[in-house]
């Protein structure tokens, strides 16, 4: 037993001490894919497939990093993602919490089914509507720009997003607005001086999930701008290793690696802010 | 106040940039999709149209239909279960105060979330495999004779597929959950502990009845996940073997792409938009009680 | 920590904001394969030779996806095809319509490209409206049956010529932990052949048969066929993982002497011998008895040509100095495969001879001539459901999970369309 008043005591027992297993072996569990896609991007294919595909490098092989970096233009790739990620987060935050807002906040008819009709939009696949976007985006003459990538994937995490806001803007009690009302601001000082900073935690959660959507999406960018090199992203990169049929794995580990490392760091740097973000959606209800 | 918040300009400003940018990438393309199911067409060139042969071929005569449904259950079902009953008992664990290492568990349950779905259905091909994967070789090490051919298994194969969905995207859900469980408030711990609840009965009958709406949320995204599935088929068993892995996506992947019959796999997709709606409208039903259907509602901030 | 995590991601923002600078050249894009030695080494030696001949044209690749066509397709479908890209037979009907693939029947003729092709391929280059819309480089390719001949020498087993013997060399090599046959079943195409080997033993037309016309599904050789294909998996002649293995889990499987035979083209000889040296051989497939075996021994699947190579998009804006390119690349391809590849079967007379053949490849040329029928690969089917269909029918015999007449009665209801 823990002495009391050190803190909240911890659990003991038998099945306490289980728990604690259970819970760190998943965490391993968990874990171990980013591990292996580390150590397998300093193997070769003999290594990875036959005789240590698990273990640690039996030669470290950073010639597949080399590779990697002289197959394609991994700068000029990662700052495609970078500006995709970054204009697929602005917009759909834009739009989903000026939507939110309004079918949350103002009173109209048919609010409702404005909601449910942008939220069917969570159980599309994407596979499903391909050929019909890709027919839009080159029917808006958006192709080589990077609006190509851009809009769809906001058009795509929109109803998650609107999902998330939803509950938040919810939780804001009425007396907000009324108070601004009161005080003589308009509907849009509301919204962007009030209204925005309290969701302002659920804009963070939002933002990571919508930068990982498109930081990943390969479907659509492999289509949309696989032909035009400029505004290739990082997970075409890894075509660059996989030929008809043979594949240089140990570099396409390596082109993963270098795909996935900024989208790690970017969760680790901001995943605090987001449970501190929802933590304080509670304190919302004030 | 209520002049003040009809202000039909802001809601015509507020509404209009989603609504545009939601129906012309998602929604007149699904209209597309409808629309092409009527039509033998290639993708390329003009379309012929056909009336309602596809929809007969496909729903009356194609027996992979039937294979692809099914399959699209059982993956449902594994996902499903899988990710709310974990995610459940670890988002309960990790908000709770008492347990050490809670920001720990919470990045390391996350992380798969974090990468994509080629790098993870790359360690799992390679740990299931059959002739020389790390589970099985670590099985027979054991000397415990239960070697299984995972992913090439016709009748099991999907629940492999299933399983490798549900470890990614559990952290998924896991953070919903927690989110939940936060919204709840720490009050309610508090006075169940008072009283000498155990902690199990506090979460069973505190935690899980309030977060009933975060489940409906989960519950949607998970049995929808499963009937949608494809990347995974994709990259781990290409359908294999033969078509015992096929699902409504890879249907119209492999027609449309693979065959150049566009018509038939967007009648494919088609038929998987209803059949996505059906399960919306019939969940629904079954969380019915409260005024709003689809949403995930924080009803602890507003009881609080 | 988080300040580390900072630096980092500030250092890669850096780096990714230094991006490359454009020169001033022609620009073409080209859809090409480009992954392992047998499709790099040829790209790089063309573009090599492309500068010397075009230094005014930078090629721009775009390697190609390892997804049967269909990011080709819906490239199509968006009107954003590459200015050169390489094509299958499959396609080129679809493309054609849409006026999407250049007619390139001047260019072939001013280049001397078509001056240069062998008589046996011009055939193929020829589409059935009489015009041509793509550059070949591959000649003949046939389905090879490879066997380390070390391995069947060290467990005493015969080099089987019937099923029965093949499957009692399969029991000895399980026994002995080694796998009887490595095969990538991952891929359709491999698949597809393996099934196509085996009905080649029964009616000579094989799956090609299926394609043209001359034979139906119905008739009871692809019946026999897919019967016998399911006795030898479920015998374990392949391994467990069969339906999953890809090419390089396969191929190191084989080469790294953990698997006594591999089935595949004629351009793995090159690989092969790198690796095995004399040990590897290729053999006459076996069959369902001996007289047929002997009556087969010269049928071979593969073969048969296709309308492949690199086709032009008629709508860039520098066609016809892309389609003169493409020409270009296809006969550097030939020239390389030829001397750097020690694949003498190619689509154009390059002029240029290897008298370093790998003994395998000698075989193969000696063989030739005896050859008395061919079939096709997928890629040279015209009948793109047919082309995929067969796929994932061979899989599913490959599989042994499967009843072959339940797969037949598939492939019936698939064909009839």
């Amino acid at each position: 037993m823990k002495k009391k008043g050190s803190g909240p005591r911890q659990y003991t027992g038998v099945s306490a001490t289980i728990f604690t297993i259970f819970l760190w072996a998943y965490a391993i569990f968990s874990l171990y894919p980013l591990l292996w896609m580390i150590l397998y991007s300093f193997k070769d294919n003999t290594e990875i497939f036959q005789t240590n595909p698990f273990g640690l490098p039996q030669v470290w092989r950073f010639e597949n990093y080399v590779n990697a970096w002289n197959q394609y233009d991994v700068p000029l790739y990662f700052k495609n993602s970078v500006i995709v990620g970054a204009g697929t987060v602005i917009l759909t935050i834009i739009c989903a919490m000026m939507f939110t807002f309004a079918v949350t906040r103002l009173q109209w008819k048919g609010r409702d089914a404005a909601r449910t009709f942008i939220s069917t939009g969570q159980f599309i696949p994407v596979q499903a509507i391909l050929l019909p976007v890709v027919q839009t985006v080159a029917g808006l003459h958006l192709m080589d720009t990077y609006w190509s990538l851009i809009l769809p994937y906001a058009a795509i995490n929109l109803a998650f997003s609107c999902m998330v806001y939803y509950g938040f803007f919810k939780g804001i009690p009425k007396e907000m607005e009324e108070a601004a009302c009161i005080d003589g601001a308009s509907i849009w000082q509301t919204f962007f001086l009030i209204i925005m900073p309290l969701v302002g935690p659920a804009t963070m959660t939002i933002a990571i999930y919508v930068f990982l959507s498109a930081w990943n999406e390969f479907l659509l960018a492999n289509v949309l701008v696989g032909t035009t090199a400029h505004l290739k992203t990082l997970p075409l990169g890894v075509l660059f290793f996989q030929g008809q049929f043979t594949t240089d794995w140990g570099s396409m580990g390596a082109t993963m690696v270098i795909a996935s490392l900024p989208a790690i760091v970017v969760y680790c740097l901001f995943s605090e802010q987001v449970e501190g973000a929802m933590t304080t959606s509670g304190a919302v209800k004030g | 106040m209520k002049k003040y918040l009809s202000n039909r300009k802001a809601i015509i400003v507020f509404c209009l940039p989603a609504i545009i940018l939601f129906c012309v990438f998602i929604f007149v393309p699904i209209l597309q999709v409808f629309y092409y199911s009527f039509f033998d067409w290639d993708g390329v060139n003009q379309a012929t149209f056909v009336g309602l042969a596809n929809y007969k071929r496909l729903l009356l005569k194609d027996p992979v239909f039937k294979t692809a449904n099914l399959n699209g259950f059982k993956f449902g079902v594994v996902i499903t279960v899988y990710q709310l009953v974990l995610a459940t008992i670890f988002a309960i664990a990790v908000s709770d105060k008492r347990i050490r290492f809670r920001k720990f568990f919470r990045t390391a349950y996350f992380i798969p979330v974090v990468l994509s779905v080629t790098v993870v259905c790359q360690l799992w091909g390679n740990v299931l495999n059959a002739d020389n994967g790390l589970l099985n070789t670590l099985m027979s090490r054991l000397g415990i004779n239960w070697s299984q051919n995972w992913l090439n298994d016709r009748n099991t194969a999907i629940y492999t597929v299933a399983f490798v969905n549900a470890w990614q995207w559990m952290g998924y859900q896991f953070a919903l959950i927690v989110a939940g469980i936060k919204s709840i408030g720490e009050d309610f711990y508090e006075a169940a502990e008072i009283d000498g609840a155990t902690s199990l009965k506090a979460h069973w009958y505190i935690t899980l009845p309030l977060l009933k709406d975060t489940f409906n949320f989960c519950l949607l995204i998970s049995v929808t996940g499963g009937i949608k599935a494809f990347s995974e088929i994709d990259i781990m068993t290409g359908g294999g073997p033969g078509n015992a892995t096929y699902t409504l996506t890879y249907i119209m992947y492999n027609y449309a792409f693979g065959r150049q019959k566009f018509g038939y796999g967007l009648t494919s997709s088609a038929v998987l938009v209803i059949e996505c709606l059906v399960i919306i409208l019939a969940l629904n039903w079954l969380f019915k009680d409260r005024e709003n259907p689809l949403f995930s509602r924080r009803k602890g901030v507003e009881i609080v | 920590m988080k300040k580390f995590l900072c630096i980092l991601l500030a250092a890669m923002m850096v780096i990714g904001c230094a991006s490359a600078m454009a020169e001033e050249k022609i620009k073409l894009q080209i859809y090409a394969q480009y992954a392992d030695d047998d499709t790099k080494v040829p790209y790089d030696y063309a573009v090599e030779k492309l500068a010397e001949a075009y230094p005014n044209v930078e090629l721009e690749l775009i390697p190609q996806a390892q997804d049967d066509g269909a990011t080709l397709l819906a490239l199509a479908t968006a009107g954003k095809l590459p200015d050169i890209y390489q094509t299958g037979s499959g396609i080129v009907t679809t493309l054609r319509n849409s006026k999407q693939m250049m007619v390139i029947n001047d260019v072939a003729e001013k280049t001397g490209f078509l001056e240069k092709v062998y008589e046996t391929e011009k055939q193929y280059m020829i589409a059935d409206d009489g015009n041509m819309y793509a550059f070949p480089y591959a000649g003949q390719e046939y389905v090879l049956w490879f066997v380390n001949n070390a391995l069947f020498e060290q467990y005493n087993v015969e080099i089987p010529t019937t099923y029965d013997e093949l499957i009692a060399a399969a029991e000895v090599f399980n026994a002995n932990g080694i796998v009887p046959m490595a095969l990538f079943g991952q891929e359709g195409w491999i698949s597809a052949a393996m099934y196509d080997a085996i009905a080649t033993r029964y009616i000579t037309a094989g799956i090609k048969g299926l394609d043209n016309g001359a034979t139906s599904i119905e008739d009871e050789a692809y019946l026999k066929a897919a019967e016998d294909l399911v006795k030898l998996a479920k015998a374990g002649v392949f391994q467990a993982a069969v339906t999953t293995t890809n090419y390089d889990q396969a191929s190191e499987m084989f080469l790294g002497g953990k698997a006594a035979m591999f089935l595949n083209g004629q351009w793995y000889i090159e690989d092969a011998t790198k690796a095995l040296g004399d040990d590897v051989t290729w053999i006459a497939y076996p069959s369902y008895d001996e007289a047929s075996y002997e009556a087969g021994k010269h049928a071979f699947s593969g073969g048969g040509g296709s309308i492949s190579g690199y086709a032009v998009n008629p709508d860039s804006p520098n066609a016809e100095l892309a389609a003169e390119v493409a020409a270009f690349i296809s006969e550097k391809y030939c020239e390389a495969k030829v001397t750097l590849r020690n694949n003498p079967l190619v689509a154009v007379n390059t002029g240029l001879t290897n008298d370093q053949l790998p003994k395998m490849m000698q075989d193969l040329v000696a063989e030739m001539p005896n050859m008395t029928s061919t079939t096709a690969f997928t890629w040279g089917l015209t009948n793109t459901t047919l082309a995929n269909a067969i796929g994932v029918a061979g899989q599913s015999l490959l599989s042994g999970q499967y009843e072959a007449q339940e797969v037949i009665d598939q492939l019936t209801f698939e064909l009839g369309w």
